[in-house]
């Protein structure tokens, strides 16, 4: 057992765990927050996406206790009350999302893309740029939308019609 | 229905169920806890097939946090029965498959955990509980298990052979089911005086679904209570309550089962897993609540997977290419033992497809095999046959210089032929093949492909163009039932029936909003508890909003009914003086009338005794008829010659759904539907190893999956032909793009390469190193291969 400290959605958390926790489980069965899930074990699904320090990691093979004192975003921190991210927004818009199981790593991972992105985003820089997250329900159609309106959103301030 | 308002239907109204799996606030089954859980772990098998001659729990039992070991032994000594999948589709409608001489299918023992023999790699021979999961891993190592490795078989074709190993000792050898159907006579007639006759034999191979919430349990046994809890996502909590408390040999009552959100189901989760009864039982033995939670590699092993049907047939035609005759041997591959036939039985009766053939004969096996079980995957059955006509008429239009659209269109069943009895005597209700068919070609502007072409060719690129058609039935468990309770500020709808993403609280909320004429916000729908929903059939075969919207019709024929006696009860109208209109009770003669919740209020305050006081009815309803969505599509694809590779450049889609209720929800279902055909033709197979019998595309690094980067986006056009069969019309739209997908990727790669190589001869998938070797020895030798596919 090591003490490990981070800020997690905009909250400092203290906790003693074993050396070997990875962060999925430290959010999930240490935290509670089981927004983030795990859909492999071997880094390929990008369904425990999270963001880290103004980047995101897969939190399936991160240590926890490699990134002590960090600051750890996960899906829970995007709405404010009832006011939906515009990522969000987006997601319900398109109908970007079916069982929503890969829906948390897709946001975490494009909210990176978006803003990690001078422009709007096209949809081929979405389907080259999110290649590191798997959906089995949408076939994606819907998901590279939803990305490219909430890059709109986010960089124009155009809301969809 | 004739006069029924639509306001929600047929409107892309948002999700309901969006809002929380958004917030990261979905009930998946890892994400329920329960204080004092401990952790429960798979010995597997790592032999095909081997005797289980002793298992040596001891040095496991000493090791840290091991609170038991359990084998099949146990299991058998505590008196667990195996688990009954009730296999063989029943319904007035489905195929009937019988064993060899028409005797009764023998489905094996699925036991939680088996005494006898491993069967294939991967399945639970012992499990350890113990109080952190990684104990449980560390202590499954030490399980010390002595086999005696038994000869295997995995092929399809080998297990039907009579030499073949038997892997259920029952049998003298693997082929368990074998059922002949048509008119031998009428066919051979045919096929003797046939101009052409055509013929090809395929191997539709083996995928999984993938689901990516891999699966989980919760299981809790609470003595005080003498009662069960499992948390485990499926495809129907009613159907695992069932199962599970025959296996366990308790009364259902004691047994609740949760599915609340499921990650993804596609027919994989819609039977029993053995580590689900498994997590009970153990709760039990071990007095707390266990937890197991596979890993991606032992979903891969262990979830049912799909397809593997190897098919023969023959097209008898005239000299003009009119379709005579058709005759087909199929033969599936249940894997290690029998947990549906849906597979087998669904294809078995739409072997015609959309064509009109007069006559045929079928020979349908299902065999045995040293592999993880099948299940209906994604339009179980379907994808199969569809690929076998579609892909037959493409090599009957090329081998012998038709058109293969105008060869399709020839003998497409026409529209003023509906309903149509094909020759498996299937009935199928409606639809506009032929118009499908133009809608495509404009859809997809198929005119314009050829000046593509041109252009890849002017790039050193090979391009090619797919076409099929596809009728796919949806039949499904024939029994539904509802719950509408009306509260004095909503209407919960419970209903057995459930989503893995589908949308039912949407769909179903707009079916009910405009037959209650409320406001599609004030329905709630409840599923997936079965302290809730004590009846109904689950998610498959494309059933769901199809049996919804009929029991929810009915209900609401009852409800109005129970409206005015309660109306009668509390202001003395005269029933057949009340009427429904518009969203309200009215009583003319009495100058009143009451919305749905204004009549919930008035009875919840009245002097009516506790029982009467709920505005609420249960309805039941038992519909066998089918369905049969269908349409047809349309792609393309770049091949680069240099390395094989194929890129998808272009796929549109027309399905005829019947009544579409959420436009949004459909194109969705559509777009994931071909993204699962797409990925079955281009990449997926759960491949092992012939001299071994190892899975050896077990993980997401080995088994090529549909990604943003290699999936294009879609052109999707829905069609909506009413089914006479049901009150709105529905048909389904989940599994029509699955259907057809298999069959036009492979249309496309042939289109591509037959200049250069002549037929295909590779099966699915079509990866870039078979296309490569195509190319590279159509080039070694001057003239083409010509060997058939």
């Amino acid at each position: 057992m090591t003490t490990v400290s981070l800020k997690v959605n905009g909250q400092v958390v203290e906790r003693d765990v074993p050396d070997n926790t990875l962060l999925a489980f430290f959010l999930r069965e240490e935290l509670g927050l089981t927004g983030t899930h795990v859909g492999c074990d071997t880094s390929q699904c990008g369904c425990c996406v999270v963001r880290l320090d103004g980047t995101t990691v897969k939190s399936c093979t991160t240590l926890v206790h490699q990134i002590q004192g960090s600051s750890v975003e996960t899906v829970e921190s995007l709405a404010k009350g009832d006011q939906l991210h515009p990522i969000q927004q987006a997601f319900t818009d398109c109908h970007a999302l079916q069982c929503g199981y890969c829906t948390p790593g897709m946001m975490m991972s494009a909210l990176d893309l978006i803003e990690h992105h001078q422009e709007v985003l096209t949809p081929e820089v979405v389907r080259a740029e999110m290649e590191g997250n798997l959906c089995r329900c949408t076939g994606y159609h819907n998901i590279v939308k939803a990305v490219v309106q909430a890059s709109k959103v986010m960089k124009e301030g155009v809301s969809p019609v | 229905m004739k006069n029924l308002k639509l306001n929600a239907v047929g409107t892309p109204l948002q999700r309901k169920e969006d809002i929380r799996l958004m917030r990261g606030e979905g009930r998946f089954s890892d994400d329920q806890t329960m204080p004092s859980q401990v952790w429960a772990w798979m010995v597997r098998s790592p032999h095909p097939h081997a005797k289980i001659l002793k298992i040596d729990k001891s040095t496991a039992l000493t090791m840290p946090g091991v609170l038991g070991v359990f084998t099949g032994q146990d299991c058998l000594d505590a008196g667990l029965k195996p688990i009954n999948h009730n296999p063989v589709p029943a319904t007035q409608y489905d195929v009937k498959l019988r064993g060899r001489d028409n005797t009764e299918v023998f489905v094996g023992r699925h036991h939680l955990l088996p005494a006898d023999k491993a069967r294939f790699v991967g399945e639970a021979l012992a499990m350890v509980v113990a109080t952190t999961r990684e104990q449980a891993f560390l202590a499954s190592l030490a399980v010390d298990i002595e086999y005696e490795v038994l000869p295997f078989v995995i092929d399809t074709e080998q297990a039907a052979q009579a030499n073949s190993p038997p892997v259920w000792d029952d049998l003298e050898d693997n082929v368990f089911v074998d059922s002949s159907y048509g008119d031998k006579a009428a066919v051979e007639a045919a096929f003797a005086k046939a101009h052409h006759v055509v013929s090809l034999k395929t191997h539709i191979q083996r995928v999984t679904a993938v689901t990516m919430e891999p699966r989980a349990a919760l299981g809790f046994y609470d003595a005080s209570t003498d009662r069960y809890t499992l948390y485990a996502g499926s495809g129907s909590a009613v159907r695992q309550k069932r199962e599970l408390a025959s296996v366990l040999g308790i009364e259902p009552d004691h047994l609740r089962v949760l599915s609340l959100d499921v990650g993804g189901n596609f027919g994989s989760r819609n039977r029993v897993y053995v580590e689900f009864g498994l997590v009970l039982w153990a709760s039990k033995c071990v007095g707390r609540p266990v937890k197991f939670r596979a890993d991606r590699t032992e979903s891969f092993l262990s979830d049912y997977q799909g397809r593997d049907l190897v098919t023969s047939v023959s097209l008898a035609m005239d000299e003009k290419g009119k379709f005579l005759a058709l005759k087909a041997d199929n033969i599936s591959n249940s894997g290690y033992c029998c947990v549906s036939l849906s597979p087998l039985s669904k294809g078995s009766g739409l072997i015609t497809g959309n064509y009109d053939i007069p006559c045929i004969t079928l020979r349908a096996r299902a065999v045995y095999s040293n592999t993880m079980a099948t299940q209906a995957y994604r339009s179980s059955g379907r994808p199969e046959v569809t690929y076998a006509i579609e892909r037959l008429i493409d090599k009957a239009a090329a081998e012998l210089g038709f058109d293969r659209l105008a060869l399709r269109r020839q003998n497409l069943v026409r529209a003023d032929q509906m309903p149509y009895t094909n020759a498996m005597g299937l009935e199928y209700d409606s639809g506009e093949y032929e118009a499908n068919m133009d809608r495509i070609l404009a859809l997809s502007d198929w005119a314009g492909a050829q000046e593509r072409k041109a252009a890849a060719k002017a790039r050193g690129k090979l391009w090619g163009v797919g076409f099929a058609n596809y009728v796919e039935s949806s039949i499904g468990t024939p029994k539904e039932r509802v719950d509408v309770i009306v509260l004095n500020n909503r209407i919960e709808v419970v209903i057995g029936t459930q989503s893995a993403g589908q949308g039912h609280e949407t769909s179903f909320a707009q079916v009910a909003a405009d037959l209650l004429g409320v406001p599609f916000e004030k329905v709630f729908i409840i599923a997936g508890d079965t302290d809730r929903v004590s009846a109904g059939g689950g998610t498959h075969s494309g059933r769901s909003l199809r049996h919804a919207s009929t029991v929810l019709s009915l209900a609401t024929q009852e409800l109005v009914v129970r409206a005015k006696e309660m109306l009668h009860a509390l202001v003395g109208a005269t029933p057949s003086e009340v009427y429904f209109e518009g969203g309200s009770l009215k009583w003319p003669q009495g100058a009143q009338e009451w919305s749905w919740f204004e009549l919930a209020e008035l009875a919840q305050s009245s002097t009516l005794e506790p029982s009467l006081k709920t505005l609420k009815v249960r309805t039941d309803h038992e519909m066998h008829t089918p369905v049969f969505p269908n349409g047809a599509c349309v792609c393309e694809i770049e091949i680069d010659p240099q390395t094989g590779s194929l890129t998808l450049m272009r796929y549109s889609s027309v399905d005829d759904v019947g009544r579409c209720i959420n436009p949004l929800i459909v194109h969705g279902q559509t777009h994931g539907g071909i993204a699962q055909g797409v990925g079955q033709a281009m990449w997926e197979e759960c491949f092992l190893d012939p001299e071994s019998g190892q899975p050896i595309s077990s993980s997401l690094m080995d088994y090529g999956m549909p990604r943003f980067d290699n999936m294009p986006s879609f052109k999707t056009q829905i069609v909506e032909v009413l089914s006479p069969t049901n009150p709105f019309g529905v048909k389904a739209g989940g599994e029509g793009g699955t259907t057809p997908a298999l069959a036009v990727i492979m249309s496309a790669v042939e289109d591509a390469l037959r200049p250069l190589c002549g037929p295909l001869n590779f099966e699915m998938p079509a990866t870039a190193l078979k296309v490569w070797t195509a190319l590279n020895e159509a080039q070694k030798h001057s003239t083409p291969q010509k060997t058939a596919a």
